[in-house]
């Protein structure tokens, strides 16, 4: 049986294709269009996925979409016709939007794909993300916590997923929060007011928030306030999100906070504003931590299970993970590597194949490279073409060679198999460094990512050595398996790894498994042998505004115009060597 | 290489002095072309990436580079401007354009040589408009200084992509260019077409919002009034082909 899944349409679209209840491939459409956050429908991605399992389209047994678009549609009316009169300026471009595409998901995919229209299945966008969880994640039987933005009505389920000793599937979702009562919007509502973009920004909140305090924890608390049942009530006069609005805050939320943060002004922790805006992101991030741990507890009492299967955009908060799996009773919290939309195309597809086929749960492989793969050749070749030696080598000299230029200073852009579906570089896209010095961060800042100061970067780890370096608790290495929560450094490695340390003394930590990524496993050791520690810096390898690479040609792309040193790509390693990139006479 | 501003821009001289004689309006004029030029630079970073010529896979990183420093430069004016002025939030962008980077184009359905032609008469557009800035930016002589450095890659910009057209298409290098200015047209009309076309269904449905929709609102209003607050029971699941 094979089962493609899709989402697209919002933020973040991808392809997942199943073959016989096992996933064989998935990617998001960006990586292959290289428009970052591409929401388009995915063509490229679906394409690629049949190539890859040589599958044609009429022999798909069905194509699930990750949401029900006539519910959604019904939410964005009902919501305009509930702030009616204020929504007069939103509702003809929610519907221009609705009715210019998004509606009609049914004939897209019937005329992209040419499938028959009883083969087109539709999963609820909660159920995507619960079954993206659940059915990816080692156990049998867990609670299910999933929260983001907004679905259709539904911004936040709980429930539980079982799998029987005969391999039949269950996923409950018993409760729901409903729109616009939304974790993943107050996130979001703070996101904007502090000049990040949303769907895109939040980590940068998360990262502010360890510099400030938490000093309007209390406005937070009155905004966002809990109801007796556990679960959250907006006081919607603080937003406009509801409304359609050009901004998702309300001026008495101006009023109240201060002007918000222009997107081009940047954030100087010294100054008044500066210190404004950390302490409404460490406001916000405490109060979303609150919620979340309060709502798992409760979870956790009320199932009596060991297990927590995480889902939803909001799933990528790390810090709100970590003190989850402190606090909330459960033993082990599990992150798919894309909890967010992109991870629903897997999911829609699971769900499919498990719930509405009946057919027997098999384990999904733990790993996070469902994409395309590197070609080694095609780096050599075009390094080849501008003069530069691309030297073919055996995996030990190359992990040996390699190790010796991490150790002496030099930033490496490592890209092996498989690239990873969701947001991480899990060091299969990954620009490497050593993180013993702030200078380290700073050089990455200034010549390859061009990106805020107080941003933190993440360290990657042997699974083996992680308690050494890290205070984590039971479960925290598995947490840490795919960069999902954040962790404290031990004190006495802290000025070690200042370079991946956070101001907090935490870091957002990836535990390498040698099953899951072997050569990165085997280079973290040959840098351990080297400098004492088998820890290096690893963050995505893009630099501002595009997506990670994928292919050999976009990783040298990148190279090229920024200050890596070193580009690696399967067993093709070349060096840059500055004299060449001189231009010949062309004007 | 010469670069001549257009006869529309020199027609436009003194409307062009007025759109930029406002601080917080230059500010806000120069954030906006900021983007536009990084956006330029990640698109020429992709036709370096898609490719087969290796000069041209060089010519096109460098110039990526290029504009990425100019969105840079566009950036730190623009916010050193917008952190003192104040002044009108119009920033008149139809009339005083940036430059336009590589528009709609699809980059992995063109061919070099019309790319090439294209790049070269959107760079030569954008170097015309700009010495008209630099003209009219004589109260301002460190935004002039941007446009200066800036104007000096555009000449190399000219320069190399009429080079390279001649290089790699000698004999329809002409028809080419033609056909970019045919396709410029084209993109210009596409662009007004949409905003005509949106501002109509806007107003279409604006009328319908209001002469339709006020009784529904009512009975919606009513509705959400009975709803409780906090966790509900979970919607039971509907068949998978059903799209409610």
């Amino acid at each position: 049986m094979r089962v493609l899944g899709i989402s697209a349409h919002y933020h973040d679209s991808a392809a997942a294709l199943l073959v016989d209840g096992e996933p064989v491939c998935a990617v998001q459409e960006e990586r292959l269009s290289r428009r970052k956050n591409d929401a388009a429908f995915p063509l490229s991605a679906i394409e690629w996925c049949l190539e890859q399992a040589r599958v044609e389209p009429d022999q798909l047994d069905a194509v699930v979409f990750y949401e029900k678009p006539m519910l959604k549609f019904e939410r964005i009316l009902t919501m305009a016709l509930r702030g009616f009169p204020r929504t007069w300026g939103s509702f003809p471009r929610a519907m221009q939007n609705a009715l210019g595409g998004k509606l009609w998901v049914k004939g897209i995919i019937r005329s992209q794909l040419g499938i028959r229209t009883d083969r087109i299945l539709f999963c609820e966008h909660h159920q995507s993300h619960a079954a993206a969880a659940f059915f990816t994640a080692p156990t049998k039987s867990a609670a299910i916590l999933t929260a983001d933005g907004v679905g259709e009505w539904a911004t936040l389920t709980l429930g539980r997923g079982e799998v029987d000793e005969a391999g039949r599937a269950r996923i409950q979702l018993s409760r729901e929060l409903r729109f616009p009562h939304s974790l993943g919007m107050l996130y979001s509502t703070f996101t904007a007011y502090l000049g990040f973009p949303v769907n895109e920004g939040e980590y940068k909140v998360m990262g502010l928030a360890a510099y400030g305090n938490p000093t309007y924890e209390g406005l937070l608390k009155r905004i966002a306030q809990r109801t007796p049942d556990g679960g959250l009530a907006l006081d919607l006069s603080w937003f406009d999100f509801h409304q359609g609005a050009r901004h998702s805050y309300s001026r008495k939320m101006v009023a109240e906070l201060g002007p918000p943060r222009e997107p081009w002004d940047p954030i100087d922790l010294q100054s008044a504003d500066g210190r404004r805006y950390a302490d409404v992101a460490a406001s916000v991030q405490r109060v979303l931590e609150e919620i979340l741990v309060d709502l798992a507890r409760r979870l956790q009492r009320e199932t009596g299970l060991h297990d927590l299967c995480l889902g939803g955009g909001v799933a990528l908060n790390g810090v709100a993970n970590a003190r989850i799996l402190r606090e909330s009773g459960f033993r082990n919290v599990y992150v798919p590597s894309a909890p967010g939309d992109a991870g629903c195309a897997l999911g829609a597809a699971l769900y499919a194949d498990r719930i509405h086929f009946a057919r027997a749960h098999q384990p999904v492989a733990d790993h996070p490279y469902w994409g395309p793969a590197v070609d080694a050749g095609e780096l050599s070749r075009v390094a080849g073409e501008d003069g530069l030696d691309a030297m073919r080598l055996p995996e030990a000299e190359l992990i040996r060679r390699v190790a010796d230029e991490l150790a002496r200073g030099r930033i490496v852009g490592w890209m092996q198999g498989a690239c990873e579906l969701g947001p991480r570089a899990l060091g299969n896209r990954s620009i490497l460094a050593a993180p013993h010095q702030h200078a380290m961060r700073d050089r990455l800042n200034r010549s390859i990512k061009y990106r805020e100061e107080f941003r933190p970067f993440a360290p990657a780890v042997p699974l083996e050595h992680a308690d050494r370096y890290f205070e984590l608790p039971p479960g925290g290495a598995r947490l840490a398996r795919f960069m999902s929560g954040v962790f404290p450094v031990r004190p006495e490695w802290r000025d070690k790894l200042a370079a991946v340390t956070h101001v907090d003394g935490t870091a957002r930590l990836q535990t390498v498994d040698r099953a899951m990524a072997p050569a990165f496993h085997a280079l973290l050791e040959a840098y351990g042998a080297r400098t004492g520690m088998p820890v290096l810096l690893n963050t995505s390898f893009n630099l501002a505004g595009e997506p990670i690479v994928n292919r050999a040609i976009e990783g040298y792309s990148t190279f090229r115009r920024s200050g890596i040193d070193l580009l690696v790509a399967g067993d093709s390693l070349v060096v840059k060597d500055h004299s060449t990139q001189a231009l010949p006479e062309v004007a | 290489m010469r670069v001549e501003p257009s006869r529309l821009d020199r027609l436009l001289k003194p409307l062009h002095r007025w759109v930029w004689a406002d601080p917080r309006r230059r500010a806000r004029k120069l954030l906006r072309f900021a983007e536009t030029e990084a956006d330029g630079a990640r698109d020429l970073a992709r036709a370096a990436e898609l490719t087969r010529d290796p000069l041209l896979r060089r010519l096109y990183l460098r110039h990526a580079e290029d504009e990425q420093r100019h969105a840079d430069l566009f950036a730190g004016r623009g916010r050193d401007l917008a952190t003192r002025g104040a002044g009108g939030r119009f920033e008149a962008n139809w009339l005083a354009p940036g430059e336009r980077g590589l528009d709609d184009l699809r980059l992995e359905q063109e061919a070099d040589e019309s790319l090439l032609a294209f790049l070269h008469l959107s760079e030569q557009a954008a170097a015309g408009r700009f010495t008209v800035y630099v003209e009219v930016l004589d109260a301002d002589p460190q935004t002039r200084a941007v446009f200066t450095r800036i104007l000096e890659d555009e000449v190399f910009h000219m320069t190399y992509t009429r080079r390279q057209l001649a290089r790699l298409s000698p004999r329809k290098q002409g028809l080419l260019l033609w056909q970019a200015r045919a396709g410029r047209v084209w993109h210009a009309y596409l662009r007004a077409a949409a905003v005509l076309a949106a501002v109509l269904g806007h107003v279409f449905l604006a009328l319908q919002y209001f002469l339709l929709l006020p009784a529904f609102a009512l009975l919606a209003k009513r509705a959400a009034r009975k709803e409780a607050e906090g966790l509900s029971a979970a919607r039971h699941p509907t068949p998978m082909t059903s799209q409610y």
